[in-house]
C-alpha cells in the first residue's frame, strides 16, 4: 500500500487528509508537534471510513518515526498569515519549522518525494531542498495549481460555465508577483481573452493575484485552507498514481525561463518521479517581465532568509 | 432527480445508461421495440447497482408510454451504416425510423430536451426538429463531442499527460470534413502548437477524422460505442444536472459563424433548457471556410 505523510494537522493539513482518504489511493500518516491532536484527528477519520468508504488507514502522531516508508511527504507545518501580515513576515518563523520537517522526514523516509505548502512557499521549498538533501526533481511547492483553481472558479463563476470547462496557468511565486497567463486560460479551450473584455480579463487577474489575502480579509483570524487542501491532494495523487499531470508547481529552474537557483512556479509534468520535466513556455515580453519580478522577488526573499 | 429516456436499447444505448447511473445524473429508463431486450439489460444494470453504490434507478421496457414525462429524450434507435450501405439509402432508412419516434417524444415528453445520437447525425438534428417541431435550443446531437473527446485522447496519449488536463475543440459535421481545431486544442490552457510539432499536430488532426472508421475496422464491423456513450452521459447530465457545461454539439445554425438552416457541431452551453448560448469565438479565416464546407455532406443529405 502506498504511504502519504502530512506533516502539520492544522486545517490545511487535516482537510488535506479528507481529500486525500476520499480517493482511496494511500494511508495516511497526520504528524503534528501539539500532543494528542493528530491522534484525535486520525480516530476521527478512521471512523468516518465505513460511511466515506474508505479503506486506507489513518494514522495520527507526534512521532516522526511513523512516517518511515512514505512514498510523498507533504509539509504544511508553520503559522499561518493574519490580516495585514505579508507572506514575507512568515519567513523567520516557518524557515525554522520547515527546515527541522524536511530534515526529520529526509531521515525516516529519504526515498520520499517532499511537497512544500507552508509560506512564503517559494522560499520555503529552498529551505526544505536544502534542509533534506533531496534530489531536485523530489523537492517541490504547491502553488499554482491553487492559484489556477481560483482564478478556474472567478472564470466559470462570471461566464456562467461549468467550472470543468475552465483550464488555467499560473505561473511566477505564489504572492503578490504571481504572473496569471489570460492568454492560456480557456472556457472549452477558448481563451479568455477571445471571450471577455480587457477590463474584464484584468479584473479577473487581480482577483486571483488577491485571492489568498480576500479569504485572509474574510476570516480575520485565519486563512483559506479548503483550496490549498484540495491543490495538495491533487498534486499527491499525481505523483501516487503516475498521473503525469501537467500542472503549475514552484519548482526549482536551473535555467528554465532564464533563471538559475530559484524556485518558481512553472508548468512542470508531474508523475512517479517528481518534477519529471519542466515545461518553458513561448511567452510574450510582457509575461516574461512579469515572471522576472516574480523570480526577482523569491531571489530577494532567499537573500533576507540567509542574512537573518 | 430527473428522467432521461434512451430510444434504443443497443450497445450505444446501454452503456450510455451505464455511464449515466455511474455519474448518478439522472434516472433512466431504456426503451426499445424489440421486446425484453430492455428489461434484461435494465435488471443486469441494476443488480451491479448494490456494488456500484448507484443511487439512481434504471429501467427497461418495450412499452413507449414508459417514457412519459422525460426531462431528456436520448435518441440512439437506427441502423449501423454497413460497409457497401449506400449513405443515403441510410439516412433515408434512419429517417424514417426516427422521424416515428419523434411523433411520441411530442405527444409522452413535449417538454423534454432531445439528444441525438443516431447517424448520420447532423442531418438527423434536422429530421428530429421538423417532426418534432421543437425549438432548436432543444434538440442537439452528440457529433461534436464524440469527436472532442477522440482528440483529446489523442493529445493525452501522444505527450505522455493526464486526459484531465486536456481540452480539444472540433467543430463542423460530423463526417471526414470535420474541423479539428488546434489553437483551441489545449493542455491546462496551453496550446498544443507549444508541446508537439507541427507534423505530430496533423497526425493528430487526421487521426481524429479516421477515429471511427479505425474502430469500424478494429472491431471487425461493430461499430464505437464507449466514447460515444461517454458523450451522450456527459450531454445528459449537463441537462439533467444543469451544469452549463460548454459542449461541442450539432444545433441548427441562424447565422451563427456565417452559416444558416443547417445543423453543425459549434460549442454550445448547455442545461435544463437545453442550448443555453452558442459561443461565437473568432476563428482563422482557414478554419472558418472549412467549417463552412463541412457542412456539404449535411445538405447532400436533407
Amino acid at each position: 500500500v502506498r504511504k502519504v505523510s502530512i506533516i502539520g494537522a492544522g486545517h490545511v493539513g487535516a482537510t488535506c487528509t479528507y481529500y486525500i482518504a476520499e480517493k482511496n489511493i494511500a494511508d495516511i500518516v497526520m504528524i503534528d508537534v501539539v500532543e494528542g491532536m493528530p491522534q484525535a484527528k486520525g480516530m476521527d477519520f478512521s471512523q468516518a471510513a465505513p460511511l466515506r468508504r474508505y479503506g486506507v488507514k489513518i494514522l495520527g502522531s507526534n512521532d516522526y518515526a511513523d512516517v518511515a516508508g512514505s512514498d510523498v511527504v507533504v509539509i504544511t507545518a508553520g503559522i499561518p498569515r493574519k490580516p495585514g501580515m505579508d507572506r514575507m513576515d512568515l519567513l523567520r518563523t516557518n524557515a525554522d519549522i520547515v527546515g527541522t520537517a524536511a530534515a526529520r522526514v529526509a531521515e525516516y523516509a529519504p526515498n520520499s518525494t517532499l511537497i512544500v505548502v507552508s509560506n512564503p512557499l517559494d522560499i520555503m521549498c529552498t529551505v526544505a531542498l536544502e534542509a533534506s538533501g533531496f534530489a531536485l526533481k523530489r523537492v517541490m511547492g504547491m502553488a499554482g495549481i491553487l492559484d489556477s483553481t481560483r482564478f478556474r472558479y472567478f472564470v466559470a463563476e462570471k461566464m456562467g460555465v461549468a467550472v470543468t470547462d475552465v483550464h488555467a496557468m499560473v505561473l511566477g511565486g505564489h504572492g503578490d508577483t504571481m504572473v496569471p497567463l489570460p492568454r492560456f486560460t480557456t472556457v472549452a479551450g477558448f481563451p479568455i481573452t477571445k471571450l471577455l473584455s480587457p477590463g474584464e480579463v484584468e479584473a479577473l487577474s487581480d482577483r486571483t493575484r488577491n485571492g489568498g489575502a480576500e479569504i485572509v480579509r474574510h476570516l480575520k483570524t485565519g486563512s483559506a485552507f479548503y483550496a490549498p487542501a484540495a491543490s495538495t491532494a491533487e498534486m499527491v495523487e499525481a505523483v501516487l498514481t503516475n498521473e503525469k499531470r501537467l500542472v503549475p508547481a514552484a519548482a526549482y529552474l536551473r535555467g528554465e525561463y532564464g533563471h538559475e537557483g530559484v524556485f518558481l512556479g512553472v508548468p512542470i509534468l508531474l508523475g512517479k518521479n517528481g518534477v519529471e520535466k519542466i515545461i518553458e513556455l513561448d511567452l510574450t515580453a510582457e509575461e516574461k517581465t512579469m515572471l522576472d519580478k516574480s523570480a526577482e522577488a523569491v531571489r530577494k526573499g532567499i537573500e533576507s532568509l540567509r542574512s537573518l | 432527480m430527473k428522467k432521461v429516456s434512451i430510444i434504443g436499447s443497443g450497445n450505444v444505448g446501454v452503456n450510455s445508461a451505464f455511464f449515466i447511473a455511474e455519474m448518478a445524473a439522472a434516472q433512466v429508463t431504456l426503451f426499445d421495440i424489440k421486446e425484453g431486450i430492455s428489461e434484461g439489460k435494465a435488471l443486469d444494470l441494476m443488480e451491479a447497482a448494490p456494488i456500484r453504490c448507484y443511487r439512481t434507478g434504471i429501467e427497461g421496457s418495450s412499452d413507449i408510454t414508459s417514457i412519459a414525462g422525460s426531462q431528456a429524450v436520448v435518441i440512439a434507435a437506427g441502423l449501423i451504416r454497413t460497409p457497401g450501405h449506400d449513405r443515403g439509402e441510410h439516412f433515408r432508412e434512419n429517417a424514417a425510423i426516427v422521424g416515428e419516434i419523434c411523433g411520441r417524444i411530442v405527444s409522452l415528453a413535449p417538454e423534454a430536451v432531445v439528444i441525438v445520437a443516431t447517424e448520420p447525425v447532423d442531418a438527423m438534428v434536422k429530421v428530429v426538429l421538423d417532426a418534432t417541431g421543437f425549438h432548436r435550443r432543444r434538440v442537439m446531437g452528440i457529433g461534436g463531442l464524440l469527436d472532442c473527446t477522440r482528440m483529446a485522447h489523442f493529445v493525452s496519449d501522444e505527450l505522455n499527460v493526464s486526459p484531465r488536463d486536456v481540452s480539444a475543440m472540433v467543430m463542423g459535421s460530423h463526417t471526414r470534413l470535420m474541423v479539428p481545431v488546434p489553437e483551441y486544442t489545449r493542455v491546462n490552457g496551453i496550446p498544443i502548437s507549444q508541446l508537439m510539432s507541427e507534423e505530430t499536430v496533423a497526425r493528430i488532426v487526421s487521426a481524429t477524422r479516421e477515429a471511427g472508421s479505425v474502430i469500424l475496422d478494429l472491431a471487425q464491423r461493430a461499430n464505437a460505442y464507449y466514447a460515444p456513450s461517454s458523450a451522450i452521459a456527459q450531454v445528459v447530465e449537463a441537462v439533467c444536472v444543469d451544469t452549463h457545461k460548454v459542449l461541442s454539439l450539432s444545433v441548427m445554425l441562424d447565422g451563427e459563424y456565417g452559416v444558416g438552416q443547417v445543423p453543425l457541431s459549434v460549442p454550445c452551453r448547455v442545461g435544463a433548457a437545453g442550448v443555453e448560448e452558442i459561443l461565437e469565438v473568432e476563428l482563422d479565416e482557414e478554419v472558418l471556410k472549412a467549417f463552412r464546407d463541412s457542412a456539404e455532406p449535411v445538405r447532400r443529405w436533407l
